[in-house]
Parts: structure tokens; C-alpha cells; sequence
């Protein structure tokens, strides 16, 4: 663990990234690259029935490998104090119980762990394994389960239905997808190293270090301050770090059992069952509107599969209650439980399965209305007050951003009748949607120590997952103090820095900003107290007018009142400066409602031959308040495009119907997209800053990129085609036949 | 993976005395390994045969010799083979990524093992990986499985790219056999049908070696295409895929070439289709009435069906982009 920057050095590399010379030189350390010494590893065998019980593990051949140390299994585990009475497991949001059942809820759940000196002693044992069970029937396929599970209101109806049941024009149409998995580039990796009988060091793959400490804390039984957690460098989340599962809790038992650190690192087929997937779902939308395009109402219904051990719902219909003014809403949904590992949020979780059928709808009935699918959405928006809980937004500009990237994508071109631009086998159509998520905000805290010299290091426990969160830490910083940007350190992702909650939801930009801000007024306060001895002008100064530079402070004032650091330091006899400060939402979040937006805007090529869908132009404007640093920001923005493409056009696993396996589960087999399937991606921002909703008036942006993403594309393809295709994946067969 | 021996090899005899049923040859080892990941090969010993086989294309009288090692990077780049085989080097590029190919091989590629899903998962019966306990993809998921010559026993696709081109071109395998005799097997015969021994994928005598493979000399320099469907544009294994060549005399169709991958047990040649297309006009009316002969003769599985429809879309397509290229 060092500085997050410590190899940024050349003035060149101060545009990039801060951690940028670390990553691509190999020199940053993700979870499973630690060394520790005596360190020994941990392998997972999993069941190969989707559902039954135990019967009997036969451990003979494995133990005769060289190199085992332990084979722990339900039979012999070391008991682990948070799983020893139901509320318990419940208690610690840990999902499954390991090695505290003799059931098996989904293949590949682990059943047995081998501990040996090597990886690959441990795997060869695992493989050897053998295990007899008594098997019942398994339930994996969604869309064979759903039609039984009954739905029940989800939150409160607005309006009736009734209102609206002679709308003149309705659309009711059902929208299924499948099932998606994060696949980040790192695999799901713990180092667990007991350094004392209730003392325990973590190097995690994680997206919160806090939370892996608050539920190894309660799993285990020992105090959340004498675990230590790493998590310095993330190699991408989507929302599968967001929870502590298997690896970790695997590892901190092996690690017990035989009393040495132990590294525990899923496979990638692991992986998708494992660390939680974006579960699929089966959604109806009923839409009535006027004669002129005015909605009148919505009915949505929506189930997404779960677990057969915990429950997950999917926020499916969230997103319904934002956007648009509905003055009759009524919104159902349930849960189908399966036998598969849990789901988890993923990227724009519920919003982005939930904006996919509401976009569509919408589109729907533009064509029914034969109206511009973009005037519609805009006849119907909400831009001034949360149609939900009528506060005012403090800001919302998803208007400015459809009107804008219609022109960015050259909107005109585009036919209102269907199939109407065809090249040679090619049919072109465009297509819109829009996205739109809650701007929240966490509490956050950041620390920052000061050298004479004027380095400052820039402390927070949050991670960065690729989201450029340390970047944005020294751009803040700069622009608060006036600090030269190569004097400013970054440090992060790990426990005993200043407190911050886990890097999801897109609150990770909007809460730490806040910290940062405040850290460096705490700062500044300092460091004019301490000038005060020098120059009294400081005495009453407030931290606004106290300006950095690398040499020593200034006020705002005819003349500068500059005070050096090196007789700060000297005067005051100083070593190191070190401040702390926390910072939250507060009273801002009873008035107002905060939202980011984007709209997005699709131009696809369509195969009548070979059913090849080509997306040859897709545009994003986006609202996220001020804009930090516009190229992680853009960054983020194509990326969740990259996903959204994924998610229309190839991204599912699907579970065989009979054996319960997942098909196809590793990189080869599970379809991401990948450059070749990029298009030109233009993103644009809206760049405003919002007044309430934190310092720096950035919102954040991680989810919203690819809310709304899938059902642009899905509309173009009906546009170049005349084809409505309801059911995401939408893959060539399904353009085909 | 389980334990194995390792040893270098630096003679085609010496690799070959020491070839056993448990020792296997070891080329890139981009699918060898995974395989042995994964505990569906288990040999008990590795002969590293990267040192001991040719990797240089050879111009020869009558055609164009491929050595056993020349690697998938090097082949798609060959000066003779952009020449005189380009269709070869087109089918090469479809397949896999730049670091696959930089190390996969010649003769591994052809060797290279089915990519149904359920070989992959050991835990589930499957005829080739373990016979007799049954194939799963026969009532599971089909999305990658065979439309032609397939049967109970196994409905796997032989899941290389360049074995389609070399299908296309009448190419031919040498071999050299355990006894150190050297055997020449035309390609059409070199991969098989799942017959009642689906976990041979292949004719070539056990404990063989591949040295090299020719390409007769030919005139498919000029109108000739690949094209591969796939549910992403990189990386991915084919739906269906086309090789297509034609040799023009002005308008008319001299001879041509079709081919798929994707479809069968092994590359599959459209010959009635190819028997049709010689001397008529090319245009889109008879490419399209060789893609209908073709899907004539597809019998889909109840989990792909599609692909009926697929090929014939991409057999028009292949064949007209013959005219572009
Ligand atoms: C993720 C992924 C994607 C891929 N995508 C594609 C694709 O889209 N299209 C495609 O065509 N291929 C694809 N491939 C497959 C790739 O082309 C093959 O793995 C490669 O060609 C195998 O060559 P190799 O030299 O690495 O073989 P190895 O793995 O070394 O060997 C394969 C087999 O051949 C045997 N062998 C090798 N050389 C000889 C010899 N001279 N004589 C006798 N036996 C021999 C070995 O014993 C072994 O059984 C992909 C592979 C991967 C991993
Ligand atoms: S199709 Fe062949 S490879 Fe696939 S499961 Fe059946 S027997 Fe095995």
C-alpha cells in the first residue's frame, strides 16, 4: 500500500489519471497480488446438482495430495459465530451460510474448500473431490417460473386506473431480459492474514473496505476496529463489489483452520455464480395517453428472479415514478425464487431493466400517436418537481439534454415511418430514450496531512473503481486550496483512512466532494491561524480567502499578505500539519429532490439477410451537475454505453433447464461487447452546476450512462425494420425469424 | 490440473517414439491447456513440439506447403498466402484474438476441440468428453450446435475458422505416423462425423503427428470471401460461417467454392450448391438459389432453427461480397 499517484511523476502524466503510471506499469496492487509471507491458498469445490441435500464427501484422494493442509466442509468447518441461528445469517448480509448447510441451493455452490501450500495443489485436490447427494428438483428457468408468482403493490398508487381506462390511445405490452453478469476484469480475490486471535488483515476485492469490515465483523464476532482492510486499486465493479461474499468469508476461515494467511481467488466460471448477476426479469406496461400525446397513465408490473435463500428485488419499477408526469400510476411487482446464487445490483440496477420497458412503451405509442417519439417525451416531462413527492428538483435538465442530442445525432434524418431508409441488405433507423437516476449523497470524510514543502496527501477510506474517483480528489483539492496539482497525494481504499462509505450508486463523486471540500476549508483555517503569528492580517480570515500555492499562503487582499510555509513551519514549530473533516447530506435533502439525467440517442444498421444489428452512431448527453474532470467523466459515460450495447444486443446467461448449469460461463462463452461492436461514441454534458446538492454541485454519473441505453437501440432497430422486439437480448436470430 | 511430466522435443522421431496415448503434444497450447484446466485432458505427460516442426509457408511446384507450427499471426500475414490463399488468411482473422493467434499453430488449429458448451462443464454428461454418458446439448441449449450430419450421440460443431477456408481450397493433411510413416489425408476426410465414436473428433492415426498442410494451387485469388455471424463482432465463436470463392469468366461462374463452419461435426462443402453455381451468371437470383439448394439440405435442431435461415442470409451475402472483394 503506498500513494494511489506515487508513480505519477513526469509533468506530462498529470493530465492523466493519478493512478494511471501505476496501472498500466503493473506497479498498482490489486487484491490478490499482495504477498504475505507463509501465505498458503484456498480453492472452492462447488456442487454439481442445483438442489437437494448432501449426502456424503468423500476426502480420501484429495488429502493424499502433497502440499493439503486442510479440507474444510460442512462436517468439519470451524463454527463461525454469525451463522449459528438464522436471524444471525440474516443479521450479517453475508446470503449464503458457508459450510453451515448440508443444502444446496444452485450449482457450483461451494460444498468443500481445499487449503494447500499452492494454487494449484489446492485445485488438483479440489478436482478430486467426490461428492453423492440426494437431489431434488431444481427451478432455473425465469420465464418458466414467473407466470405463478403473484404480484403485490409496490408503493403507493397514485391516482386509479380506472381514470384512465378510456384513454384514446393505450400501449400494453409485455418486455422480458435476461439475465446479465458483471464480469469486471478482476476476479473476486481475499487475502485474509489473522495477525492476532481477534485481530485480522484483509486485502479484498471490494468496492467498500467499510462494509467488508462491518460484515466480517459480524460474521466473525470481533470488533470492526481490529479489522484492517486494503483496497487500493479495483479493477472494475459494476456493483458486484458492493457486497461481501464467499472469497472473503472463505478465506478468513481458512485462515483460522490452519493458521496462516490464506489467498482465496474465484475462477472466472466462479465468478458467475458467485458474486451476484443483474437478474432477469419479465416486466407488462400499460400506457394510455390523449389524443395530443398527453400521458394519462401507467400500469407497470415487473418480477425479477431471485435466490432460493434471500430474497432480491430489483427496483424494476423506480424509475417510473420519475421521469414523467403521471397523474395515474400504479406499479406491482414480486420476486421468483431459483436456484441460482443471489443477484446483486448491477449498473443502473432496476432502473435500467425498468427504463428498457417504460422507453420502449413510450416509443410505442409514439408510433401509434404518429408522433416524434422525442416531442413526446417532451410534452411529458417532469422538469420541474418530483412527480413523486412534488419537492422541487434542485436541478434537472433532461430536457436540455434530448433537445441537444437530437441535434448532436442529426435527429432530422431520421423517418417516422419504419423501414423507410434502406441501403443495399442494410435497413438504417434511429432511436431514443431517455435515463434518469436519484442524485444521492453519503457521508464522507477525507484527511488531509501537509509537509513544509507544501506536499499535501489527500486521505479517504472510499475506493476508486476506475471511476477516476482519486483524479477527481486532486483536481477538488487544487481548485479549493490553489494548490499546484504535483504537490497533492492521493490515498485510498483502505480501512484506517477517514471514514467513506462503499463506491456505488453513483454516490461516490457526489460524497466525497463534500468531504474534500470541507477538509481543505479545515485546512485553510489552520493554516491562516498559524500565519496569524506571522502577519495579523490572517487573524478574522476566512477560509475562502485563504489561497495555497507551493511555497506559502495568500489572502485575498490588494497585497497578497503572502506568508511563506518555511516560517510558518519555523514559527510555529511545526512538523506536520494533519486535518480531518466529515461532511454530508443535511437539511437541502428535505426541500428538494436531486436527479442526473441523460438521454440517449442511437443510429443502427440492421442486416435484413443475417440479422446483424450494427450500432453505427450512438450519443449521450448527460446531466451530472459540474463536471470535475471532463475525461473520466466521458470515460464513464461510453462505458456504460459499451455495457448498454452489451445489454441490447448479446449479454446473457441463461441456466440449463434441466441440469441447472449455466451455459457458457466464461469469457468465451458470455458475450460483453467488445471494441469491434463500439461505434462512434459522442458523449456531451450539460456541464451546470447543481446548487444544493454538495459543494462542488457534481452529481454522479456511473449508473445514469447506461440507463436508457438498450431501449435507444431496441427503438432504432424497430425504426430501420418495423420489427418490435421485446425480448433483450436481441440477438440475430430473434431479428431474423 | 493434475500433475504431468514435461519434456522438449527436438526430432519428429524422437517426439514421436516417445508419444503415448496418456502424452500429448504440445503446440501453443491455447486449447490444450484450457482443457487440461479444466480436467477434460488429463494427460500424464507434455512433449513440447514447437522446436521440432516447420514454421515457414513454402512455395512448392503445385502448391502451397503450411509448416505444422507456422502460427495463426503469421499465416494471416504471409506474403504467399495474401497472394496465391487469401481466403486462408480472411478465415484466420475471424477467428479468436491477436494473442491467440499469435500463439495458436497450424496443426492445433485444426485440432482444436469442439466448443459446446456442456464439453466444457464436467459435470454434465456429454458423449465426446465422456463416452457413453449421454449428450447433453441433445435436449439442452443449441444455440451453438450442428444443423447437418449430426446424430444422437453428439450434435457438437467443429469450431475452427481456417479449417473452413482449407476445406473450401481441397487443401490436404501430412502426417507422419507412430511407425514413422508419412501419410497424405485430403482434408474432406481429415475431420468426421460423430458416428458412434464422438469423442473422436478426426481420422488421424493415433499417436500421429501433423507436419505440415498444402494448399493445391488455384484460382481463388480473386473473388473470394469469409464471412463469420456471431453474437459480437470479435472474439466469438461462429453461429454459422462462409467461405466463399468463385473463378469468374466475365460474368459467368467458372467454378466456385463454398464451405461452412458452424454447421457440423466437421467443415462442412456445400457441394451440390457449388455443382450448381458452376457456369451460371452471378448475380443475386442464383446466389440465391444455391443458398435455398443449401438450406435444403439442413435438418435444425428444435434449438436452432434460426440457423437455417442465418445460413442461407449468409451464403447470398458471402457470395456476393465474392463480386466486391
Ligand atoms: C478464447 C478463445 C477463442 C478462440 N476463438 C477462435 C475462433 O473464433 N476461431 C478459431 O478458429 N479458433 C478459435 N480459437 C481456437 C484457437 O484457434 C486454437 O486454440 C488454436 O488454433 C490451437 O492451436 P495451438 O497451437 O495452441 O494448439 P494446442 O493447444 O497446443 O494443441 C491442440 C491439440 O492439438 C494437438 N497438436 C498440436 N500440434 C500437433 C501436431 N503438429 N501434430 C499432432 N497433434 C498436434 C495437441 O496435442 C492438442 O491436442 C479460440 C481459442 C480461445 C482460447
Ligand atoms: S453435443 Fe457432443 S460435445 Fe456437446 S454435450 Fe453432446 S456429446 Fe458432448
Amino acid at each position: 500500500m503506498g500513494l494511489f499517484n506515487a508513480k505519477n511523476k513526469a509533468a506530462a502524466v498529470l493530465k492523466g489519471r493519478v493512478e494511471g503510471i501505476a496501472k498500466v506499469t503493473g506497479a498498482g496492487k490489486y487484491a490478490a497480488e499482495y504477498r504475505v509471507d507463509n501465505m498458503c491458498h484456498a480453492v472452492f469445490a462447488g456442487s454439481t446438482i442445483a438442489a437437494g441435500t448432501i449426502k456424503s464427501i468423500y476426502l480420501e484422494n484429495a488429502k493424499q495430495v502433497e502440499g493439503v493442509l486442510a479440507i474444510i466442509t460442512h462436517l468439519n468447518k470451524p463454527g463461525v459465530p454469525g451463522f449459528t441461528t438464522e436471524a444471525k445469517i440474516k443479521d450479517t448480509r453475508a446470503g449464503l451460510p458457508l459450510f453451515h448447510t448440508d443444502k444446496v441451493y444452485f450449482r457450483n455452490q461451494p460444498i468443500a474448500m481445499v487449503v494447500a501450500n499452492t494454487l494449484e495443489e489446492a485445485t488438483y485436490a479440489a478436482s478430486l473431490i467426490e461428492v453423492t447427494y440426494e437431489e431434488d428438483k431444481a427451478t432455473v428457468d425465469f420465464k418458466k417460473a414467473h407466470p405463478t408468482v403473484p404480484l403485490s403493490l409496490q408503493g403507493r398508487e397514485r391516482g386509479s386506473l380506472d381514470a384512465w381506462s378510456s384513454a384514446p390511445v393505450v400501449v400494453d405490452q409485455e418486455y422480458d431480459i435476461a439475465a446479465e453478469v458483471h464480469n469486471p476484469m478482476e476476479m473476486h480475490a481475499t487475502i485474509a492474514h489473522w495477525t492476532a486471535a481477534d485481530k485480522l488483515v484483509l486485502y479484498d476485492k471490494t468496492q467498500g473496505v467499510v462494509n467488508v469490515q462491518r460484515t466480517i465483523s459480524k460474521i466473525f464476532e470481533i470488533p470492526t476496529e481490529n479489522i484492517e482492510v486494503f483496497s487500493e486499486f479495483v479493477g472494475g465493479g459494476f456493483g458486484s463489489g458492493l457486497r461481501v461474499w464467499t472469497n472473503a468469508v472463505g478465506a478468513v476461515m481458512a485462515a483460522k483452520q490452519v493458521d496462516r494467511p490464506v489467498k482465496l481467488m474465484l475462477t472466472r466460471p466462479q465468478m458467475f455464480s458467485l458474486t451476484g448477476y443483474r437478474p432477469a426479469a419479465w416486466q407488462r406496461v400499460k400506457l394510455g395517453a390523449d389524443k395530443e400525446g398527453k400521458f394519462l397513465g401507467i400500469h407497470h408490473q415487473g418480477k425479477n428472479g431471485t435466490s432460493a435463500f434471500e430474497p432480491f428485488q430489483e427496483g424494476l419499477t423506480t424509475i417510473t415514478r420519475m421521469i414523467y408526469n403521471f397523474d395515474n400510476l400504479k406499479a406491482e411487482q414480486s420476486i421468483v425464487p431459483l436456484n441460482l446464487g443471489t443477484p446483486t445490483w448491477m449498473r443502473g440496477p432496476g432502473d435500467c431493466t425498468g427504463a428498457f420497458a417504460v422507453e420502449c412503451a413510450i416509443d410505442e405509442l409514439s408510433y401509434q400517436l404518429n408522433m416524434d417519439p422525442v416531442a413526446l417525451r417532451l410534452k411529458n416531462f417532469a422538469i420541474t418537481h418530483d412527480p413523486e413527492n412534488k419537492k422541487p428538483y434542485s436541478s434537472n435538465f433532461i430536457d436540455e439534454c434530448i433537445t441537444k442530442g437530437a441535434e448532436m445525432i442529426d435527429w432530422k434524418q431520421r423517418k417516422q415511418q419504419p423501414g423507410a431508409i434502406t441501403e443495399g441488405d442494410w435497413k438504417v433507423g434511429y432511436g431514443v430514450a431517455v435515463g434518469m437516476w436519484g442524485a444521492g449523497r453519503g457521508n464522507a470524510s477525507a484527511g488531509i496531512s501537509m509537509e513544509k514543502d507544501g506536499t499535501m496527501t489527500v486521505k479517504t477510506a472510499m475506493t476508486d473503481i476506475g471511476t477516476g474517483t482519486g483524479t477527481a480528489m486532486q483536481n477538488m483539492t487544487h481548485t479549493f486550496t490553489g494548490m499546484p496539482k504535483d504537490k497533492i497525494k492521493i490515498e485510498l481504499g483502505h480501512s484506517t483512512l477517514p471514514t467513506a462509505g462503499s463506491q456505488g450508486g453513483s454516490t461516490g463523486m457526489s460524497s466525497i466532494s463534500g468531504a474534500v471540500s470541507a477538509v481543505c476549508e479545515v485546512l485553510k483555517k489552520q493554516l491562516a491561524a498559524y500565519a496569524a503569528a506571522i502577519n495579523p492580517a490572517y487573524k478574522d480570515a476566512k477560509p475562502g480567502d485563504v489561497l495555497l500555492s507551493a511555497t506559502g499562503v495568500s489572502l485575498k487582499s490588494d497585497n497578497n499578505e503572502f506568508v511563506s510555509l518555511a516560517d510558518i513551519w519555523q514559527k510555529n514549530n511545526l512538523t506536520t500539519i494533519a486535518v480531518k473533516a466529515s461532511s454530508g447530506p443535511g437539511a437541502e435533502r428535505q426541500q428538494y429532490a436531486f436527479c442526473c439525467s441523460t438521454a440517449h440517442f442511437a443510429k443502427v444498421r440492421v442486416n435484413t439477410k443475417t440479422g446483424k444489428v450494427k450500432v453505427e452512431r450512438a450519443v449521450c448527453v448527460a446531466d451530472g451537475g459540474t463536471i470535475v474532470n471532463e475525461k473520466p467523466a466521458a470515460n464513464q459515460i461510453s462505458g456504460a454505453i459499451v455495457g448498454g450495447i452489451g445489454m441490447a444486443l448479446m449479454e446473457e446467461i441463461h441456466p440449463d433447464d434441466k441440469l441447472g448449469n449455466l451455459v457458457g460461463n466464461d469469457l468465451a462463452g458470455y458475450h460483453f461487447a467488445v471494441n469491434a461492436d463500439a461505434p462512434m461514441i459522442e458523449v456531451a454534458f450539460i456541464n451546470k452546476p447543481d446548487p444544493y446538492v454538495n459543494p462542488s454541485g457534481a452529481k454522479g454519473l456511473g449508473e445514469v450512462g447506461i440507463i436508457g441505453c438498450a431501449p435507444a437501440i431496441a427503438n432504432a432497430i424497430y425504426n430501420a425494420t418495423g420489427k418490435r422486439l421485446r425480448d433483450l437480448p436481441i440477438t440475430p436470430d430473434k431479428v431474423l425469424i | 490440473m493434475k500433475p504431468f511430466s514435461f519434456s522438449k522435443s527436438d526430432k519428429v522421431s524422437k517426439a514421436l517414439s516417445a508419444k503415448k496415448e496418456a502424452v500429448q503434444f504440445l503446440a501453443g497450447g491455447t486449447n490444450l491447456v484450457d482443457l487440461m484446466k479444466k480436467n477434460i485432458a488429463v494427460p500424464d505427460g507434455l512433449i513440447d513440439i514447437s522446436a521440432v516442426l516447420s514454421d515457414k509457408v513454402e512455395a512448392q511446384t503445385v502448391n502451397t506447403r503450411i509448416g505444422a507450427m507456422v502460427r495463426n499471426s503469421a499465416l494471416a500475414t504471409d506474403p504467399q498466402i495474401l497472394a496465391k490463399n487469401p481466403l486462408v488468411a480472411k478465415a484466420v482473422l475471424a477467428g479468436a484474438s491477436p494473442q491467440i493467434r499469435n500463439m495458436a499453430s497450424t496443426a492445433g488449429n485444426l485440432l482444436q476441440r469442439t466448443r459446446c458448451p456442456y464439453f466444457y462443464e464436467t459435470s454434465t454428461p456429454c458423449n465426446k468428453r465422456n463416452p457413453g454418458s449421454g449428450c447433453s446439448a441433445l435436449h439442452g441449449e443449441q444455440r451453438m450446435s450442428a444443423i447437418i450430419g449430426y446424430n444422437d450421440a453428439c450434435v457438437a460443431v467443429h469450431p475452427s475458422d481456417l479449417c473452413i477456408a482449407l476445406a473450401a481450397l481441397s487443401a490436404s493433411v501430412n502426417v507422419t505416423d507412430k511407425g514413422n510413416k508419412q501419410l497424405v489425408i485430403p482434408f474432406k476426410d481429415f475431420h468426421k462425423l460423430p458416428e458412434s465414436t464422438p469423442e473422436l473428433d478426426n481420422h488421424l492415426p493415433k499417436d500421429a503427428i501433423i507436419t505440415s498442410v498444402d494448399i493445391p494451387d488455384n484460382p481463388f485469388n480473386k473473388h473470394f470471401a469469409y464471412l463469420k455471424l456471431r453474437d459480437r463482432d470479435s472474439y466469438a465463436f461462429a453461429l454459422v460461417s462462409v467461405a466463399a470463392a468463385l473463378e469468374l469468366e466475365g460474368n459467368r461462374i467458372k467454378d466456385a467454392r463454398l464451405a461452412s463452419g458452424g454447421v457440423a461435426h466437421k467443415p462442412w462443402r456445400w457441394q451440390k450448391a457449388e455443382q450448381y453455381l458452376k457456369g451460371k451468371e452471378a448475380n443475386a437470383a442464383t446466389f440465391s438459389a444455391a443458398a435455398a439448394m443449401v438450406a435444403d439440405e439442413v435438418k435444425p435442431l428444435p434449438g436452432n432453427g434460426f440457423k437455417k435461415v442465418m445460413l442461407m442470409g449468409a451464403i447470398e451475402t458471402a457470395l456476393q461480397n465474392c463480386l466486391t472483394a
